[in-house]
């Protein structure tokens, strides 16, 4: 038999208190499996009586089958619905993976400001979320996503993705985006504008204008490429220009001259475009697709800055130009004294990069 | 045997774990415009006052502070380390107690707070109670382990920085200083003065070269500097005065498509609850080492385990954040006192001890 010594007793107990600390500190409480949650790919917001109708995408997987379910709550706060469908559900609903939140209209021109401050708030949605806006009927959409869906829901959190099937005439925002535009000055967003797809899963019909959270108009897809273009991520989209060509664009880059002619703001903005051609019509030459190129999205952004500056929207963020000359305590009139007179002059310069493989006329 | 990496590690962890939660929010708060004067004047007080306190230590070669003023007479020794004591014991408990509501804020919404709060205490005993020698290893340990990885993050947190935020850089109220007496100024200066007085504690267990840890120091700007730029770059000065944790929220943006972990921010707070676990370990061990001073019939292990036990008690009747930001607000005096005052008496001491020295060698 072993002989005790205080040594070793001391020993064997520390090594006791040890293991007794290792159950505690895995730090689990009140832990639920993965398959005993709910984990929702995009959410859908509707107006139900001054209150909500919330739409939930579940992607679900039983014994190898993908299969995609939408479960729909009503009631008068979010969090209140998202408790009530946990409660009627047999899993919990964890919303901390949510890729996409689909507002309907009119919740949107309601005003936003309430659902994204309460998202960033409790952290029950992740801050990068993305945000979207339909025109059409929560129901008919999610359906059509539940019965088309091959890849258990998936397809509309792949239609934003970068890495996947986003393309550059869709804006792209985040919640964490809207939620500094309504507390900004300077700078407001635009939020994507989706509605179901005859063919295709989904179709974008241009962005939303959205000014301290509330949706005050929208501009078409073109426009979202020039407004991708003036935030520098609209790589790879493509113009048609005229009659004559189509083009790609290959790299943008931007420089800004601020400067005050009286009271009135002047910005020149100079926006340099690398294109290669993709398509010809004729035979035009090269200084024939470079003027008409340039006088087409001269004209384009010219008609969309008009129109956002007639709303006040300043969703380009113009105003973060003028951070240095308009003191601190006259920025927040940004938007009503200075944007509206504001004088925005962009000179367009692309550059045909290449034309191909095939050569333009001399 | 030097230990300066060591030391320097520590230096860094135990400020790098203060920086990134209240601290952002407190600069942002005490201006509107031009943060960074904010920074830079609570990096320069810093800065002097570790140039004093180590000034004031290398007179004595290898004895604590705690050494130099009973040498100076008992009762001087009670006036000025009594204090300290206090303040250490209060600044554990707000920080367990702070840390622990960070702690179900942002991620374990459904645990019990007396839980948390119960392992950062258990960690921390634990390891205080294990020596200086082996505290010290073990942050050298955490440093390899989550360093890389908070490096990482604060390179992505730049992803949406939008650089036109930084302006404008100056206004009146900036340029007059005249936030210096602001109460969220006050407070921010909690992330500065939290940690440095290990440096007198531990010269006669753990040697180091005072120079080197002068030159970690500058290493601390920069990040002072991220925590709050971060922020402000990303959400603007009006959105980022919204958050508690302003870095936090920053952080929560980033989007990486190429990481295979969908938030960045879950390693980054474990980094840091990692770095205030080390924070805590080494308070304790102070507050030991004083407390054993005074009562010198406890022994080591059962000091720790009782300040451990009056602490997890004191922690418990703390009831929300409001009264966590009253303790921190009446601490702020405490502090202010205890940080300036050491200091320069060491260096007073110092000096004094030289003169004497050169009287009568």
């Amino acid at each position: 038999m072993p002989i005790m010594t205080k040594h070793s007793l001391r020993h064997g107990l520390n090594m006791l208190l040890m293991a007794g600390l290792l159950t505690v500190l895995c730090g689990c409480w009140d832990i639920k499996d993965i398959n005993h949650r709910a984990l929702p790919i995009a959410m859908g917001l509707e107006n139900n009586d001054g209150g909500y109708k919330i739409y939930l995408l579940i992607p679900q997987k039983t014994q190898g089958r993908e299969e995609t379910k939408v479960v729909t709550g009503t009631g008068p706060t979010i969090n209140d619905i998202i408790d009530q469908i946990g409660k009627n559900m047999e899993m919990q609903v964890d919303l901390l993976h949510l890729k996409v939140v689909v507002f309907e209209r009119g919740i949107a021109e309601r005003g936003l400001g309430d659902s994204v401050s309460s998202f960033m708030r409790s952290r029950f949605i992740p801050p990068k979320t993305i945000v979207a806006v339909t025109d059409e009927n929560l129901e008919h959409l999610f359906d059509h996503l539940k019965s088309t869906s091959t890849t258990s829901g998936l397809e509309i959190y792949n239609y934003f993705g970068k890495n996947a099937g986003w393309s550059p005439q869709v804006a792209q925002t985040r919640v964490w985006q809207i939620f500094r535009s309504l507390g900004s000055y300077t700078h407001d967003v635009v939020i994507p504008i989706i509605k179901t797809g005859r063919t295709t899963t989904l179709d974008s019909t241009g962005s939303a204008v959205i000014k301290n959270g509330k949706m005050v108009g929208r501009i078409n897809s073109d426009e979202t490429l020039l407004y991708n273009a003036f935030n520098g991520i609209s790589t790879q989209g493509k113009i048609e220009v005229m009659n004559h060509a189509s083009v790609m664009i290959v790299s943008e880059s931007l420089r800004h001259h601020t400067s005050f002619e009286g009271k009135q703001a002047v910005l020149n903005s100079r926006l340099t475009l690398k294109v290669t051609i993709l398509e010809t019509k004729g035979a035009p030459d090269a200084v024939v697709i470079n003027r008409e190129l340039n006088e087409l999205l001269t004209a384009r952004f010219n008609r969309m800055f008009r129109k956002i500056q007639s709303e006040k929207a300043d969703i380009l963020g113009l105003g973060q130009f003028f951070r240095t000359r308009i003191p601190r305590d006259r920025l927040k009139d940004w938007r009503t004294d200075y944007y509206p007179g504001m004088q925005l002059n962009l000179k367009v310069n692309t550059i045909i990069q290449d034309d191909g493989l095939l050569k333009l006329k001399a | 045997m030097d230990k300066s990496l060591q030391v320097m590690v520590m230096y860094l962890l135990v400020h790098i774990g203060l920086i990134y939660f209240t601290y952002p929010m407190d600069i942002i708060a005490s201006l509107d415009v031009g943060h960074w004067s904010a920074i830079l004047l609570g990096y320069a007080s810093h800065v002097a006052l570790i140039g004093i306190y180590l000034k004031g230590l290398s007179y004595f070669g290898d004895r604590s502070v705690i050494e130099i003023f009973l040498g100076a007479g008992k009762m001087l020794a009670v006036i000025l380390l009594l204090p300290v004591a206090i303040y250490f014991l209060v600044v554990m408990t707000i920080t367990v107690r702070a840390y622990s509501e960070i702690v179900t804020l942002i991620f374990l919404a459904n645990t019990p707070l007396w839980a948390i709060m119960a392992l950062l205490l258990a960690v921390t005993a634990f390891i205080s109670a294990l020596g200086v020698e082996a505290l010290f290893r073990t942050a050298l340990l955490v440093a390899v382990l989550f360093l890389p990885v908070l490096l990482l993050v604060f390179c992505l947190s730049f992803q949406n920085a939008d650089w036109r935020y930084i302006f404008p850089l100056m206004d009146k109220k900036t340029a007059a200083l005249s936030f210096v007496i602001s109460r969220p100024f006050l407070l921010s200066q909690f992330a500065f003065t939290g940690g440095f007085l290990f440096m007198g504690f531990i010269p006669p267990y753990v040697h180091y070269n005072r120079r080197s840890l002068m030159w970690t120091s500058t290493l601390l700007l920069p990040l002072f500097l991220i925590s709050v730029y971060v922020p402000l770059l990303t959400f603007g000065e009006s959105t980022a005065s919204r958050f508690q944790f302003p870095f936090i929220a920053a952080v929560d943006t980033v989007d990486v498509s190429w990481l295979m972990f969908d938030r960045v921010t879950m390693f980054f707070l474990i980094s840091l609850i990692g770095f205030v676990l080390i924070f805590l370990s080494l308070l304790l061990w102070k507050t030991t080492l004083l407390f054993r001073r005074g009562f010198s019939f406890v022994r080591p292990v059962p000091a720790v385990l009782l300040l451990t036990l009056v602490m997890f008690i004191v922690c418990l009747q703390i009831p929300d954040w409001s009264s966590i930001e009253r303790w921190l607000w009446w601490n702020s005096f405490l502090r202010l006192y205890v940080v300036t005052v050491i200091p320069v008496a060491t260096l007073v001491l110092g000096m004094r001890h030289v003169r004497r020295e050169a009287a009568c060698p």
